[in-house]
């Protein structure tokens, strides 16, 4: 499986490919990815890579990508060519017009993309006072929900438990069940 | 650790440069010290941690620039300790001084240099390629392909370093230094060396008489470096050979060959032969030149310069950067291997068709998003401050967050650390020399200050040049992460406790008699401070000092919260606080006209109150406050 993850610095983007990588490893699987850290970490356009399986090189190669999830709508859009046919596209969406542009959507259709869009601040708005800091674990909701592979519930849960920080585990619960809910098919 | 008892390896999701930095710790390395710097930042941080978790003796210390870090970690080996000494490409630069003279030394005890390359660049001035300084310094260089490799490539660079007594450089660029890898956490350490000074001086000085025994004997040990590597380093020199007959053979080394890896095994071609070159200086001439014989065409693959290319004694039949076939710039991505690789074998990629995609975003104007300092970054308000204090002034800056003070037009040049006082200095006396007045007001950071700001500061003060040097103090060496500095006094292990250095101090002991502290968050303190600063400089032919004290957002310091709102009957729609500003936290709605706060980002600094010259943006009740 090789993911792409994309946003804009400071949105959580690097935790999630923490509790990505500690699932695969508990699960015994062979994982390298690539992270962005240092000054382009700093508010501007992040991709993080991330293979699980039988690889050597940390880069997903465009058009190979099972998996494209994006925190940010722009920079999930700009990211889509990492998506092979057939791949899911996850994506906080902010602003639903951008999906009525019309090449847009032949392109979805063209690749057969499995798009799933959220609207993510607006649940932390309705839920979690607009704390945006609980996006990362919202959308790891959204993947479990959406039954991506890598993302299994009681895995996903593990991890959190793991890694998040104690005081915030009752809230991650919550924000990951109202990730679920969002998607859920 | 008894041999044979059942233990029960851990495996953790490391970074790359974990990796590396608990194989230093498990190699016995005794002395360890760095300067941050991306993509090298946390190597030194995770030695302590790792030397702290299983009790190492490690010694682990940031240096206040790269000379002084490297010179810490070389010169304990002069006892016959074990060194470390990690920094980033243009770190080596500050540190090349004694890197290139240090690499004739006959050393007793094993000298790592790890220097981190970042083609891109992701985050750095330039792209320059370490391994060609390991060459030009006559050092033997280890170029990792994945971070596995890198950990593996430790231990063996000691070896190396202790065998012959040589700086052994080990080179990892940004994609094995930020690489995740599954990796087995280390759990014990070797023990370090005798610690034991010698005093043999013929040994340890470097007068030209001894370097004329020095050298010769240098190139002798190089000489037999090259043939071990042609020989017992078949773990990072190696073939893979096609399946079928092969069409083309690449030598690869780096990330780029791990790239090669799984682009074969996506295509499933057999006709590709790879040689996979780990030691890139001295290069393993014979295995290259036996591969080319055996190859119609061969291409070299490598970041970012063509060492291993250059150092090939025909290439007649081969493929890189001399004849362009790789581009000589930029990072060596997936994308751009296959391309080269196909187009060498005739062949174009079957990409899919994008065009759609293509055009949908430009359609909807997506366009990547620049970094940019963070909502309640206290440098923004530095930088409005400076800049209305004297609109007229020429504003040099440094290497650190706050080059991103360009989106508040907060700066006019940048060119290396320290760079700030030095570019104030060189503007003063290009314009003494034809009698003209132009104020100068520079900005660099805490640790900036200390790591190269203090010698340019004290040539400033000798001789008497006129300009303003804000130090914009955000308590930590933010842009690389927050790492300590000689500012803050806080040392990497456990219960090591440094001493704390005062800017305004260190700042008066160079001789500099104007210092002022401001808060940044307040915006006409600061542009007073500039003004009265500028007065004093240009009465005085003297630089003056204005520090900026207010933690960096990261620090999570809490802090009082002043909620704020826009008064949309008062805002023209003038773009003044976005254009100059430029808060996360502001957004500007071009449609309507209107600027508006984006709660999302905001976190109530209250800093922009005082910058909308309507009024428009305004406090309002705080409600429960965030915790940040």
């Amino acid at each position: 499986m090789q993911y792409i993850i994309v946003g804009i610095g400071g949105q959580g983007i690097l935790f999630t490919s923490r509790v990505l990588g500690r699932i695969a490893i508990d699960k015994g699987l062979s994982v390298v990815g690539s992270e962005v850290h240092g000054m382009a970490q700093r508010g501007g356009s992040v991709i993080s890579h991330f293979k699980v399986g039988d690889y050597k090189g940390p880069l997903v190669t465009e058009g190979h990508a099972d998996v494209v999830m994006a925190f940010d709508q722009n920079e999930g859009i700009r990211n889509l060519g990492f998506l092979r046919e057939g791949g899911t596209f996850l994506v906080n969406a902010g602003d639903p017009r951008a999906f009525e542009n019309e090449r847009l959507a032949k392109y979805l259709i063209d690749r057969k993309i499995d798009a799933c869009k959220f609207a993510g601040y607006d649940i932390l708005n309705r839920h979690m006072d607009g704390n945006a800091l609980f996006l990362n674990v919202l959308i790891l909701g959204a993947a479990s929900g959406m039954k991506i592979q890598g993302f299994e519930k009681d895995n996903v849960l593990a991890a959190l438990k793991d890694l998040a920080p104690p005081k915030h585990l009752e809230a991650n619960l919550k924000v990951f069940e109202l990730g679920m809910k969002a998607v859920t098919r | 650790m008894s041999k044979g008892a059942l233990n029960k390896t851990r495996r953790a999701l490391l970074l790359g440069n974990e990796a590396i930095a608990q194989a230093v710790v498990a190699a016995g390395c005794q002395v360890a010290s760095a300067y941050p710097g991306t993509p090298s930042s946390e190597i030194l941080p995770a030695i302590a941690a790792c030397a702290d978790r299983i009790g190492a003796p490690t010694v682990t210390e940031w240096g206040a620039n790269e000379k002084v870090a490297f010179e810490m970690a070389f010169t304990a080996t002069f006892t016959g300790a074990r060194a470390c000494a990690a920094m980033k490409q243009v770190g080596l630069n500050v540190a090349a001084d004694p890197f290139m003279s240090g690499a004739l030394f006959q050393l007793k005890g094993g000298m790592l240099l790890i220097s981190a390359d970042d083609p891109g660049p992701h985050s750095s001035q330039n792209e320059q390629d370490s391994r060609f300084f390991a060459m030009f310094a006559k050092a033997p260089c280890l170029d990792p392909s994945d971070a596995l490799e890198a950990a593996a490539m430790v231990k063996d660079a000691y070896a190396l370093s202790e065998k012959h007594g040589v700086i052994v450089m080990l080179r990892p660029t940004t994609r094995v230094a930020h690489c995740r890898q599954s990796i087995e956490v280390v759990e014990s350490f070797e023990p370090g060396a005798p610690v034991k000074f010698e005093r043999d001086p013929n040994r340890w000085t470097q007068l030209p008489a001894l370097v004329r025994v020095a050298h010769p004997r240098h190139n002798a040990r190089i000489t037999a470096i090259r043939e071990e590597f042609e020989a017992d380093w078949s773990a990072y020199n190696y073939e893979l050979p096609a399946k079928g007959k092969a069409k083309l053979g690449v030598i690869a080394g780096g990330v780029s060959f791990s790239m090669l890896c799984d682009l074969i095994k996506e295509w499933g071609r057999e006709d590709i032969a790879i040689l996979k070159i780990g030691t890139p200086y001295p290069l393993p001439n014979r295995l290259a030149e036996d591969f080319i014989a055996r190859h119609e065409k061969v291409l070299v693959l490598e970041e970012t310069y063509p060492v291993i290319e250059m150092q090939l004694t025909n290439r007649a039949r081969v493929n890189g950067r001399w004849n362009d076939v790789v581009p000589s710039a930029s990072e060596l991505l997936p994308e751009v291997i296959e391309k080269i690789v196909l187009s060498q074998l005739g062949e174009t990629p079957s990409k899919p068709d994008t065009s759609q995609l293509s055009a949908a975003v430009d359609e909807l104007r997506l366009i990547p998003r620049k970094p940019q300092l963070c909502a309640g970054c206290p440098h923004r308000g530095s930088f409005f401050s400076i800049r209305k204090a004297i609109p007229s002034a020429i504003n040099p800056s440094d290497i650190g967050c706050y080059t991103l003070g360009i989106n508040q037009k907060g700066l006019d040049t940048s060119l290396c650390m320290g760079g700030a006082v030095t570019t104030s200095s060189g503007l003063y006396m290009a314009h003494k020399a034809t009698g003209q007045e132009r104020p100068i007001v520079a900005t660099l950071g805490d640790s900036t200050f200390f790591h190269m700001g203090v010698p340019g500061l004290l040539s400033a003060v000798y001789n008497r040049h006129a300009f303003v040097l804000c130090v914009l103090d955000n308590s930590v060496t933010a842009m690389t992460g927050g790492q300590s500095h000689p500012g803050i006094g806080d040392k990497p292990r456990k219960n090591d406790r440094g001493v704390a250095m005062d800017i305004e101090t260190t700042a008066r002991g160079c001789g500099v008699t104007f210092v002022e502290t401001v808060e940044p968050y307040d915006i006409d303190a600061g542009v007073n401070a500039v003004k009265r600063a500028w007065e004093y400089a240009k009465n005085n032919e003297t630089p003056a000092l204005v520090i900026y004290r207010h933690p960096c957002m990261l620090l999570r310091v809490p802090q009082e919260s002043v909620p704020v709102t826009v008064e949309k009957g008062k805002c023209v729609g003038c773009r003044y606080c976005v254009d100059y500003f430029g808060c996360p936290g502001l957004s500007f709605d071009d449609g309507a006209k209107k600027t508006s706060i984006d709660a999302r980002y905001c976190v109530s600094c209250g800093v922009c109150k005082d910058v909308c010259p309507h009024g428009a943006i305004v406090g309002r009740p705080a409600e429960n406050q965030r915790v940040l």
